[in-house]
């Protein structure tokens, strides 16, 4: 402490520089000097090794978007339809495919989140709870099952409609338009939630005053209710071209190369053998600049402040009514089959854990032989307890600057850098993070424990973890600290207690819900972290004492064909460590925010 | 027992000015009121003594000791917050004892004198409560209780009185001043009731717009109002508008526009437009030699208990006065008014427009 009192010392004590000095600090060592060293690596390349290389850049179409052919399947004429997709090349894949899920992912989440906000039904606290299913994450395993679900020989479609129905149709999706579908049955909740959070805070007399002028049904929904919902529809879309463009499950499981994702992954994995690798650093810098362009877009949705201020849910009695017989076939023929065919992964997930056998297109056999086997499993094993470790040890930073920056925004003004950088790993994509770690840390840390190289992954991946996964508990705790009046932090500071102390003592006791709420969802979407996890998680090789994660360990038991119920069963484990965390928060603790996005 | 001196304490938000210049002195053991209409600068100024706020410029000091640069935990001010702040996760007893546990008191003499204190302001036996089971006059108790219990060099409080009904008002606000003279503990009270000002303080100062206009002890401020805002502000008083057309040193006479004629006192320089300002209670029904005489109809008659108010019209000059209760006065009778000319002040027309008319 300085000892005669100034102006200045006045504003930076220690405690102030503790809350805002020492997160910016962390950011930039921990955010921007990684991602900087990215953009960096990729600027020692000429731009144009990427552009004239057809795998990257080309504009030509190949392949057939659809193929039907007539063949004789198990003694029967069938004509099997095949959607593949139409492929250009990866930057050209990438965009379209985003798009694409885009779009007919906000189609979907609107519709969702209008029928939920403005109508009542029977049946609507199920269907609710269903569209909320496939938030629950389980990396490569559901795209696995979604993969199995429109397998044209052993897929349960095409067994409903050939073997059920007796339709001469068997229908396959693979590839490009595989990851598309993925993505679209994975990320719509996330556009639901967010315009539904929107259409709730429409204060109902707009919609009123524009009824009584003659606008109703679609009508009022084109002209008043879509556009009012604007700011969430703009938020989700967004987050789901982002979660699109990083993706790197889906196309690992379709084993879709012509993705910009996988491209990254497979030439990170390169670099870390040897040479570094210059279409990695280049492409990781378009995913870069196309997530924070994104970004940047919806910046103004997207603050610590508007997280605190949707979560604290609707304002008013939102407008509800009852549905005409057209809505109700919407509903009942359209609206419940779809959700019940989204929630299938991750009901399937656990299907699997338990079968036997699934390869035909209905399980068989009941066993525990797979639960057994995450713990007999050495290599299985290892990697829960890794997973556990990291997160636990992320979760002491993601405390840190969880609870310093909410608090600083909260009571210091003019802190935009602050808010920007604790929100924008939302939009940052993991596989960035993961190779500028690489690049940054293999570098300018060389031989010390943060070296990738020298010491393995392990430092790495917690750091990696803390920083994708503390916008959840920065979001839970400024909305706590929205309810605490800062008159009861003065009274303590004016009856001489510090600020440390008065923070210990009066700021988190009255935040605590909010704080460990926060803490226990970074925590579960720590465990199941993909992008960081498969790239660095790999890193110090796949022995007995291997240091990988379970995502990591889930990935490589898929693709090299150790069979998907012990893959299944971790699935199962990471769904029920979320659905625990979820009642928790919700039922126990009252807390009310969404579980991903805005 | 600590004397406080603000000199030329200024700060803005944004474009206001919330403290502009603010310089005065409180007196060892005096209870000091800040007494302005809402929004005038009161708490800031009130924030900046505590070290919540630091002045764009300016100084605060205590016994002569520059504080302003100090930490609010560092003055040994102690604060009564309009909305008392009292910590909902702690009871009674913890909330009180905070401020000693924090100065490192053993556990007994802290539980000793939290045991006192809160006799002092009369909730024993609830020391285990929490905030939310408390009525809001015991949760004032406490926070006060909270504040004296560290026995400040200062303490603040910010309209402490505000939140209770208006009868636990009255009788918290004789308890506050019978406490405070106890103790002997310096005080700065800021209010925007100027009943309540008047009645607990041995100083005000009134505030208008960032500035202290006028400091004095109640009777001085009631009596010698320095400016047209302050004698409108504090009191009742009924203002005729009009020209003043002889001076005589201190005395003027002023002519309404309709005419009326009133013998005064001059307040300031006062030249051609002015006002008077007239408190109700200087009327009177029987005559007085050499008094102004207002001659009018009586419009509204209300009573009020200790005495009666009357909407005297004068040829399109309305007065307010109080009379008797038991005199016998009907609506639409005439009337003869008399006021001594030293209780008429006529004070510079400038600043009428900025008045709040009730
Ligand atoms: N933190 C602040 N930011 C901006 N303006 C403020 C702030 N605090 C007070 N003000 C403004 O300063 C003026 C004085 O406010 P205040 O001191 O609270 O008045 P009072 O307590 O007399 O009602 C008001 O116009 C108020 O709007
Ligand atoms: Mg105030």
């Amino acid at each position: 402490m300085l000892r005669k009192p100034s102006r200045l010392s006045f504003y930076f004590d220690p405690f102030t520089v503790a809350v805002t000095v020492l997160p910016v600090a962390l950011f930039a060592l921990l955010l921007i000097a990684p991602l900087a060293s990215v953009i960096y690596v990729a600027s020692l390349y000429n731009p144009a090794y990427l552009l004239s290389d057809p795998t990257y850049f080309d504009l030509k179409p190949k392949g057939e978007f659809l193929t039907a052919t007539a063949i004789t399947f198990r003694g029967r004429q069938v004509t099997v339809v095949r959607v593949s997709g139409v492929s250009f090349s990866a930057v050209v894949n990438s965009l379209l495919n985003g798009l694409t899920v885009t779009v007919v992912a906000s189609a979907i989440g609107v519709a969702v989140a209008f029928a939920f906000a403005r109508y009542d039904f029977r049946g609507k606290h199920v269907l609710r709870i269903l569209a909320t299913v496939p938030l629950l994450q389980t990396p490569f395993i559901n795209s696995f099952v979604i993969k199995k679900l429109f397998d044209w020989r052993d897929g349960i479609l095409s067994w409903f409609i050939c073997d059920v129905l007796g339709l001469p149709i068997r229908i396959g999706v693979t590839g490009l338009a595989g990851v598309a579908v993925a993505q679209i049955m994975t990320f719509y909740p996330i556009v639901y939630l967010n315009v539904y959070a929107s259409m709730v805070n429409i204060d109902p007399s707009l919609e009123e005053q524009a009824e009584n002028l003659g606008a109703r049904g679609l009508r009022l929904f084109r002209t008043v209710t879509l556009p009012l919902s604007l700011p969430g529809l703009a938020a989700g879309a967004a987050l789901v071209f982002i979660f699109s463009l990083e993706d790197v499950a889906a196309p690992i499981v379709f084993n879709e190369h012509r993705l910009i994702s996988y491209q990254v992954f497979n030439r990170f994995i390169e670099a870390t053998t040897g040479q570094l690798s210059p279409a990695a650093a280049q492409l990781a810098v378009i995913l870069l600049a196309l997530s924070l362009a994104v970004f940047a877009a919806i910046r103004k949705y997207v603050t610590l402040r508007q997280y605190a201020m949707l979560s604290r849910g609707g304002r008013w009695k939102p407008r509800v009514g009852k549905l005409g017989l057209r809505g109700k076939l919407a509903v009942y023929l359209a609206l419940a089959p779809l959700l019940l065919f989204s929630a299938f992964p991750q009901l399937a997930v656990f299907t699997y854990a338990f079968a036997e056998r699934w390869t035909g297109p209905l399980p068989e056999g009941f066993t525990l032989e797979h639960l057994g086997s995450m713990v007999s499993d050495p290599i299985v094993f290892r990697a829960i307890l890794n997973s556990l470790t990291y997160s636990l040890l992320a979760i002491f930073l993601i405390a840190f600057l969880g609870i310093s920056v909410p608090y600083a925004i909260a009571r210091f003004r003019k802190l935009e850098l602050l808010d920007l950088l604790a929100t924008s790993p939302i939009a940052i994509p993991g596989l960035v993070v993961a190779v500028g770690y690489f690049y940054f840390f293999s570098s300018s840390f060389r031989g010390t424990i943060l070296d990738p190289i020298s010491s393995g992954p392990p430092a790495l991946i917690v750091l990696a973890y803390a920083i994708r996964r503390l916008p959840f508990t920065a979001r839970a705790v400024f909305a706590g600290l929205q309810q605490v009046h800062v008159a009861l932090e003065e009274a303590s500071l004016n009856l001489g207690a510090g600020r440390f102390r008065t923070l210990v003592n009066i700021v988190i006791p009255l935040i605590g819900l909010s704080l460990l709420s926060g803490i226990m969802v970074s925590f579960v979407y720590c465990m199941s972290e993909t992008s960081t996890s498969v790239t660095l998680g790999g890193l110090g090789g796949m022995g007995e004492g291997h240091s990988a994660p379970i995502t990591y360990v889930m990935m490589d038991y898929l693709v090299r064909v150790r069979g998907p119920y012990i893959v299944a069963s971790l699935g199962a484990l990471l769904i029920t460590a979320q659905l625990l965390v979820i009642t928790i928060v919700n039922v126990v603790f009252k807390q009310r925010y969404a579980y991903i996005g805005v | 027992m600590t004397r406080v001196d603000l000199k030329g304490v200024t700060k803005r938000f944004e474009n206001v000015v919330a403290a502009d210049n603010v310089t005065l002195s409180v007196e060892h053991g005096e209870l000091f009121t800040l007494l302005g209409p809402s929004g005038c600068g009161k708490t800031t100024t009130l924030r900046i003594v505590a070290g919540f706020e630091l002045p764009d410029s300016g100084s605060v000091a205590f016994d002569g000791e520059d504080v302003t640069y100090k930490k609010p935990f560092e003055r040994g001010c102690a604060m009564v917050f309009q909305n008392y702040a009292l910590w909902p996760h702690m009871t009674v007893f913890e909330n009180v004892a905070y401020g000693l546990k924090v100065r490192g008191v053993a556990s007994n003499d802290v539980k000793r004198r939290v045991r006192e204190v809160l006799k002092l302001v009369g909730l024993e036996g609830l020391e285990n409560r929490y905030p939310l089971q408390l009525s809001g006059g015991q949760q004032q108790r406490v926070a006060l209780a909270r504040a004296l219990v560290v026995e400040p060099r200062v303490l603040l409080m910010d309209e402490p009185l505000s939140n209770l009904d208006a009868k636990l008002r009255l009788r918290m606000r004789e308890e506050l001043k019978r406490l405070q003279k106890r103790l002997g503990i310096t005080t700065i009270y800021v209010t925007h009731d100027q009943e309540e000002a008047m009645s607990i303080s041995d100083r005000v100062g009134i505030m208008n717009r960032g500035r202290v206009l006028q400091v004095g002890t109640p009777v001085e401020v009631y009596f010698k109002p320095s400016s047209l805002f302050i004698a409108t502000f504090i009191g009742r008083g009924s203002l005729l508008r009009g020209w003043v057309d002889r001076r005589q040193g201190e005395r003027v006479r002023l002519v309404t526009g309709n005419g009326l004629q009133l013998e005064g006192v001059a307040v300031g320089g006062v030249e051609g437009e002015a006002v008077a300002v007239l408190r109700p209670e200087d009327f009177s029904l029987t005559p007085i030699p050499g008094a102004n005489q207002v001659e009018g109809t009586v419009e509204l008659v209300m009573f009020l208990g200790v005495h009666k108010q009357l909407r005297v019209n004068a040829n399109g000059d309305r007065v307010i006065a109080y009379v008797d209760p038991e005199e016998k006065i009907r609506e639409g009778a005439p009337i003869k008014l008399y006021i001594r000319s030293e209780d008429v002040k006529v004070y510079p027309a400038r600043g009428w427009e900025e008045l709040e008319f009730e």
